[in-house]
């Protein structure tokens, strides 16, 4: 392609050179010709007329009188000029005079002469000239001569041609020579383009040679180089950056995936933990269970013996303190036991079966002891099974129960405590509504607190667990319960459970 | 040198759970002879004759009442001594203790405790409940000569 484009470049150079030269030499050569052949033509027509004129004088006497020979000796003179092929005298009247031929020809000569002046015929140039004498015509002359103006015209392109022929020699041997001179820098660039295209190695340079239109070429492609050099660079620069950050993207989204597949392996290990610390927490409740009971049974055990040594000794006042001693640590020995049973509530896993809540409402009004509880409980109807753990769900009832009875126990016979139930699609409800003494509905919040108590301890007995031990069951259950009530005027505490589904039900051995 | 048969064995290292223990003990007239050892290491001294206890010739006690969180040695680890060795494995052995942890309730009885009594925090709850141990294992109980 190099050498293509080169040659190319070359031959076009050399052709528009050889152009050039031709035309030229050809205008050069036809105005030559033409000049020459214009001032061949006027020159020897006006020779031929002075030759007819110096004849016509020299003639004019021997027509006049009427000597031939004499006329045919001015004819022969003639023979010094061999262009002449021709020549005769007439008389006025139209008759030959005297003739000449050139030697070795014998031309037809025309009978009369015609009228004076000058014309062509073929090779030949005729001239027709009146002799005068007096101002008398007497004769004419007649002369032919060769006219050479094809033969010279044949000469000239001759010429031409060999002249043309030679100097686009010379021509081509310069101009391949000289060509060099505009066609290597250029060719050097397209060498360089050639080179930087093939190998992209754009650091390439053309080389100045010269400070014309070609060198300011160089300083441009050069500029053009560098910029693109430095483009390219630049690119390839944010290109490597580029690839950085994919790299970097892929890293982390292969860390991303690490990390995806750890999170399981560290939900696991969590739960494993955590399931860890709750059991320390539950041994740790224990412990502090055991090391709070020794002494609250050390100041009982105590002031029992104190009271028992001493008894003679005492009077009213301080029989009344150690009561209250006593009394307090059995007080806080109570505590601690609901709140142990409390903190256990999280620890069984739940045995979800369908529950027969009639039967279990029986049972904890059984558990509960008191004897007028059965009179006073009135369960309305069937209640709707839930699904649900029963040993929990019994201790829901018992507190709910024992709350009911201690709340309306002031009532006495009238006291009333209704249970029902009902099934509301998915959920099971219950009602224990007691005419007690009911609430503040302002306090509603504090009631399923741990050790909260809207009552003083003179008024109800209690710890303040129960309801937070029957909250937990409840939310562990997934169901919900609330209270609402009055003051004196009594309380209703509703809950709610998973109903018991068709074929939960038949599941049922 | 005390060569009267000692009836019961209290190994309690709380020295008023050993008082309680034994007033009551002595007030309902069910046991006058009582030896309290104060921890795990006596307690296997006193059974098998060794180091304080190495001169004692006056057999073994009728009952030991264990308690279970001692220093040293626990109430687990003389179970386990007792019920292994046997000259000690015939001694009915109640665990007192202030806690029912289900662990140390199942591991007691896979060791063969006797009876697991849990000492209530009323004194009168507690002073009951020992005295019913001691009349059963004392008085009620037949065990082998």
């Amino acid at each position: 392609m190099k050498l293509a484009l080169a040659r190319s470049l070359r031959l076009k150079l050399l052709g528009v050179i050889l152009l050039t030269t031709l035309v030229a030499l050809v205008v050069a050569v036809a105005a030559i010709v033409v000049y020459d052949l214009r001032d061949y033509q006027r020159n020897w027509t006006s020779d031929i007329n002075t030759q007819a004129e110096l004849l016509a004088r020299i003639s004019a006497s021997a027509i006049a009188f009427d000597d031939p020979q004499v006329a045919r000796e001015n004819l022969d003179l003639l023979r010094l000029r061999p262009h002449v092929q021709a020549a005769a005298i007439y008389t006025a009247k139209g008759a030959a005079f005297a003739t000449y031929a050139r030697p070795g020809t014998n031309p037809a000569f025309p009978k009369s002469p015609k009228a004076e002046g000058m014309l062509m015929d073929g090779d030949a140039l005729i001239v027709y000239r009146r002799i005068v004498s007096d101002g008398e015509t007497i004769g004419t002359v007649y002369l032919r001569t060769d006219y050479e103006m094809l033969q010279r015209i044949r000469d000239y392109v001759g010429i031409a041609i060999a002249v043309t022929f030679i100097a686009m020699l010379s021509a081509l041997a310069m101009s391949t020579r000289l060509q060099r001179v505009v066609t290597n820098p250029v060719l050097a660039i397209a060498g360089v383009a050639q080179e930087v295209v093939e190998q992209q190695d754009y650091s390439r340079r053309a080389m100045k040679m010269s400070d014309d239109e070609v060198g300011v070429l160089v300083d441009s492609f050069n500029g053009m180089l560098a910029e693109i050099e430095r483009r390219t660079g630049e690119l390839e620069v944010s290109n490597a950056e580029l690839g950085r950050e994919v790299g970097e993207r892929s890293r982390a989204e292969q860390e991303i995936l690490r990390l995806n597949a750890g999170l399981e392996d560290r939900v696991r290990e969590r739960t494993a933990q955590l399931e860890a610390a709750n059991r320390e927490l539950e041994a740790f409740s224990f412990s502090v269970s055991h090391d709070l009971r020794a002494p609250l049974r050390h100041i009982d055990g105590y002031a029992h013996m104190l009271e028992e040594d001493a008894a003679g000794q005492l009077d009213a006042g301080m029989r009344r303190y150690i009561d209250t001693i006593r009394g307090s640590a059995r007080k806080m020995g109570v505590l601690i036991d609901d709140l142990l049973a409390f903190s256990r509530l999280g620890r069984k896993p739940l045995e979800l079966l369908a529950v027969d809540m009639n039967d279990l409402v029986e049972r904890s009004l059984r558990e509960l002891g008191n004897i007028s509880a059965a009179s006073i409980v009135r369960i309305a109807g069937p209640l709707p099974p839930a699904r649900a753990d029963a040993s929990l769900l019994r201790q829901v009832w018992v507190n709910l129960l024992a709350n009911a009875l201690k709340y309306s126990a002031k009532r006495g016979d009238s006291a009333q405590v209704e249970v029902s139930g009902e099934r509301d699609g998915a959920v099971a409800r219950y009602r224990i509504r007691d005419n007690g003494v009911g609430f503040d509905m302002r306090y509603v919040d504090k009631l399923f607190g741990v050790f909260q108590r809207l009552h003083s301890q003179n008024e109800f007995d209690g710890t303040g667990v129960g309801l937070a031990i029957v909250q937990r069951i409840v939310l562990r259950h997934g169901g919900r319960v609330w209270a609402v009530g009055e003051i004196d005027r009594g309380a209703t505490f509703t809950f709610e459970l998973p109903a018991v589904q068709a074929q939960t039900t038949e599941d049922k051995p | 040198m005390n060569f009267q048969h000692v009836e019961i064995l209290l190994v309690e290292d709380s020295s008023a759970d050993a008082e309680m223990t034994l007033r009551t003990l002595k007030r309902r007239g069910i046991a006058n002879n009582v030896e309290w050892v104060k921890d795990g290491v006596e307690a296997i001294d006193y059974l098998f004759c060794e180091g304080t206890h190495a001169a004692r010739g006056n057999g073994q006690p009728k009952l030991v009442l264990l308690d279970l969180k001692m220093p040293r040695m626990d109430g687990l680890q003389v179970l386990e001594r007792m019920k292994k060795d046997p000259r000690t494995k015939a001694i009915p052995v109640v665990m007192m203790t202030s806690s029912r942890e289900e662990g140390d309730l199942l591991a007691s009885y896979q060791l063969g405790v006797n009876s697991y009594v849990v000492k209530p925090v009323d004194f009168d709850a507690f002073a009951e409940t020992v005295a019913q141990v001691g009349m059963y294992w004392l008085i009620a109980n037949e065990a082998p000569r």
